[in-house]
């Protein structure tokens, strides 16, 4: 967001990724203590981080992350979610598969399961929405690295999880191509790759040390 | 007598609500106060600095449905929320009235 508030072009400009290591990443408004078993995060080396988006907590495990950021958006929230759901939609229904729809205000499901969790944010006149297609889901692996709320018990929880989650079972480049195909059928675009410029590395690496990486703003709530 | 309290309320998203406010006894003349606040969850606010406003403007604010729900509804006026509506937060903030651990 800071290259194109910056920039003289207004290029919308999508990324894909992965993480490595596993990390976690909370909404804005949550409280990485609440949410989160920073302990055993510890242990298993996974990273911990708070969004600049609000939204639930996420284990970013195996699964393709997007990000995309655009000048050009409906002012309506709800719409502005829609629009960009929509190219996640295509690339799934492209994958083979049925009945996917988008589930206000910001997934996408497969039969009724969630397959993309996404989230959004607007500042000086950009929109930033990202989010996710999981490739495969362990929730096991989630509530030993995420909180159970005390009230609930860990079994039922992730039995909840296999019944109302799920994978897409393809792989990482399968998912990143089809995404990106869509994105472009989307907003009639042809889509430039490039890589990341050694200045957004070194913003990037800036904003870790003075923001994102600091206790201040992972545990600002 | 400072108390402090944790409510956990399902609204469409999770809200927790930290609060400390000071309790009046039958003696004092003024009424229990809120003397901080912290709101989180898995909800969505638009803009999201706007919470931070929500939550100072609750400070000194009479811990009684009434004024929490004026506030939260004159907040609502310049913001947009996903997750939850004044009623579920004015109930998640007094549902910390049943919770009160003394602190002082």
């Amino acid at each position: 967001m800071k290259s194109i508030s910056k920039s003289t072009t207004d290029t919308p400009t999508l990324r894909l990724y992965g993480w490595f290591p596993t990390a976690v990443s909370i909404g804005y408004f949550q409280s990485m203590d609440q949410e989160v078993d920073v302990e055993n995060c510890k242990k298993a080396g996974v990273d911990l981080v708070r969004r600049m988006t609000g939204g639930g907590a996420v284990l970013h495990d195996s699964e393709l992350t997007y990000s995309f950021i655009t000048r050009e958006y409906p002012q309506n929230i709800l719409e502005s979610y829609s629009m960009i759901c929509d190219p996640i939609i295509t690339c799934l229904v492209n994958l083979g598969f049925n009945e996917v729809k988008f589930a206000a205000l910001n997934d996408v499901v497969v039969d009724g399961k969630k397959v993309s969790g996404n989230a959004q944010t607007r500042k000086e006149g950009i929109l930033l929405q990202h989010g996710t297609i999981l490739l495969d889901v362990d929730p096991e692996k989630m509530f030993t690295l995420l909180k159970v709320p005390k009230e609930k018990i860990r079994d039922k929880v992730i039995d909840n999880v296999k019944e109302r989650v799920m994978g897409v079972n393809r792989t990482f480049d399968e998912v990143s191509a089809a995404l990106e195909r869509a994105f472009s059928m989307k907003f009639a675009a042809k889509v430039l790759v490039d890589n990341i410029t050694t200045k957004e590395i070194s913003d990037s690496l800036k904003l870790i040390k003075v923001k994102y990486g600091t206790y201040g703003w992972n545990w600002r709530r | 007598m400072i108390r402090k309290s944790h409510c956990i309320y399902k609204s469409t998203k999770l809200i927790h609500v930290l609060l400390e406010y000071t309790e009046r006894t039958p003696q004092d003349c003024t009424t229990t106060t809120i003397n901080s606040i912290m709101i989180t969850g898995d909800f969505f606010v638009y803009p999201e600095e706007s919470l931070d406003k929500l939550e100072a403007s609750l400070i000194g604010t009479k811990l009684e449905e009434y004024p929490v729900r004026q506030k939260v509804q004159q907040w609502l006026r310049g913001s947009q929320v996903f997750g939850f509506d004044s009623e579920s937060l004015t109930k998640a903030i007094m549902g910390c009235l049943d919770n009160g651990e003394t602190k002082i």
